[in-house]
């Protein structure tokens, strides 16, 4: 189980997260929502220990993150796989290559076993016809299933994911989505996803957190959260329409 | 225009703190396992081949000048047969370093910015260390140290074909004998300048690497600061290559190791 306390960040003269708690429930997708530029990455960041909170306590099946030794911080990040926005591939390596980096730079596998492993998880992503292409000759959608195969390699007990659909065509997104759940449904990962995409969430989350005003301002299960009266079904309405209301200025 | 230059004073200072912490942990990190061997291997191949053309023309316009300028003064103050000898200690002395470093820094350093502020903008840097992968060992220590080495390979090679260049040269624009002219090049090939401007081109090899890497390492932003980045990472370094050169030529003089 991930524990997040008080945890308070600030970038030189902007304050980001301010007293921000939440717990995520095991075996759960929990699926934090709020407007572009909020904080959601910032929160994954400092999670998986990249970003070192001013204040606050994050801990991971009992193990605390921040300010964790170096080789402590290693050891946990063993236990998650993040995939980025735009999925952050190496440029230079092969699908193959780069779904076999992290096995190959800790060389824990004989390299059959590591072929074996790699082929399997790019069948689990639907991309072992492109084991040879390079990140350049795919498409958005297709990386993201290349990352997610790459996250997933280590078998980490929790998934983060950073906007997994953002900025891919609604058919992408959809494949994705369903390449999500299909494997959260076959794996039982924990998966912490942030996001502003109200299809993924409704598709997606088991629970859905809404962060506001550098917050936690309410956690709820995801039949609740599509109530008219929930504050979160209330966010997407408001985010809609001051995107609406953005793209009409924006065309007069 | 106060807040502009205030801007501007910010990045400067930024762009010093990044360099600073790179020299920090690029030693913090040099000696501890695993060492990135075959991505250092990579890294040699990449640098020579990167380097390697441009820095050849650069060595043959060099010796194409100085056997020009050497035969040009020689004839007219009477000492032709000197001219081998000056040209040469005039391109092992300071050119073929100087110019090499500097191109050195314009391709190499400058692609280092470059590539690794892209990994950094898009994630790579962090997609490395959630994969418990240390990406100044994996990234920054194998690029530093193919560069040393490969400057030092490159400035010996320009050295030959500069030198090449300036025997045919001073043969045929001043008709100076090859034989004498030969004869003066290895009086200076035996002497410690050659030592110790491969020292100068390996100090110099550090500092451009560890400079364009760790403006990369540490940028923050998007296309446009990258552009700004990968501009000052040029200046920082060319500052660095004639800073070197100047502090060398005073410890030179003072110990007197290349007097001849």
């Amino acid at each position: 189980m991930i524990r997040v306390r008080g945890v308070q960040y600030a970038f030189p003269g902007r304050p980001v997260l301010e007293d921000l708690t939440i717990d995520i429930e095991e075996s759960l997708t929990t699926v934090i929502v709020g407007r572009s530029g909020i904080g959601k990455s910032v929160l994954l960041k400092c999670i998986s220990g990249l970003l070192t909170p001013q204040a606050g306590s994050i801990t991971i099946d009992g193990e605390e993150v921040v300010g964790a030794p170096r080789q402590k911080l290693r050891s946990i990040r063993k236990k998650i796989g993040m995939l980025f926005q735009e999925g952050a591939l190496f440029d230079s390596m092969s699908v193959f290559e780069n779904v076999a980096f992290p096995l190959l730079y800790h060389k824990t596998y004989p390299m059959e076993e590591i072929h074996r492993r790699v082929q399997a998880y790019l069948d689990l992503v639907g991309m072992e016809d492109y084991a040879n292409a390079l990140p350049q000759e795919l498409s958005g959608g297709m990386k993201r299933k290349v990352a997610v195969a790459r996250a997933m390699i280590l078998e980490p007990r929790y998934l983060l994911y950073d906007e997994p659909t953002a900025g891919l065509d609604p058919g992408s997104a959809a494949v994705v989505e369903t390449m999500i759940r299909r494997l959260q449904g076959e794996r039982a990962i924990t998966s912490l996803v942030v996001t502003h995409d109200i299809d993924l969430t409704r598709y997606l989350a088991d629970r859905i957190a809404l962060l506001e005003d550098r917050r936690i301002v309410a956690v709820e299960a995801r039949e609740e959260a599509f109530r008219e009266s929930s504050p979160v079904y209330v966010h997407f309405i408001e985010n809609r329409e001051r995107i609406r209301q953005g793209n009409a200025s924006q065309s007069e | 225009m106060g807040a502009a230059r205030n801007e501007a004073t910010g990045e400067w200072l930024y762009a010093g703190r990044s360099v600073s912490r790179m020299y920090g942990n690029f030693f913090f990190w040099l000696f501890r396992e695993p060492f990135p061997s075959r991505q250092l291997g990579q890294q040699i191949v990449r640098v020579m081949l990167e380097a390697f053309g441009v820095i050849t023309i650069a060595a043959v316009v060099q010796g194409g000048i100085f056997a020009w300028l050497a035969g040009w003064y020689g004839r007219k103050f009477s000492v032709n047969y000197w001219g081998g000898a000056a040209s040469v200690y005039m391109l092992l002395s300071s050119s073929t370093t100087m110019i090499g470093a500097m191109i050195f820094a314009a391709r190499i350093g400058t692609a280092f910015t470059v590539e690794i502020g892209s990994m950094q903008m898009s994630g790579q840097l962090d997609a490395l260390r959630l994969m418990a992968v240390e990406p100044v060992q994996y990234i920054v220590i194998p690029r530093v140290l193919a560069s040393i080495l490969c400057l030092v390979i490159l400035k010996a090679f320009s050295d030959g074909v500069a030198i090449g260049t300036s025997i045919l040269g001073a043969h045929w624009w001043f008709d100076i004998s090859t034989p004498i002219y030969l004869q003066h090049v290895f009086e200076i090939l035996r002497h410690p300048i050659l030592t110790t401007s491969y020292v100068r081109s390996a100090i110099m090899a550090f500092f451009i690497a560890v400079n364009g890497c760790g403006l990369g390492f540490y940028f923050v932003g998007g296309a446009v600061e990258l552009g700004r980045t990968t501009t000052k990472s040029i200046v920082i370094n060319l500052i660095v290559v004639i800073t070197v050169d100047s502090l060398y030529g005073v410890v030179d003089s003072l110990t007197g190791w290349s007097t001849i």
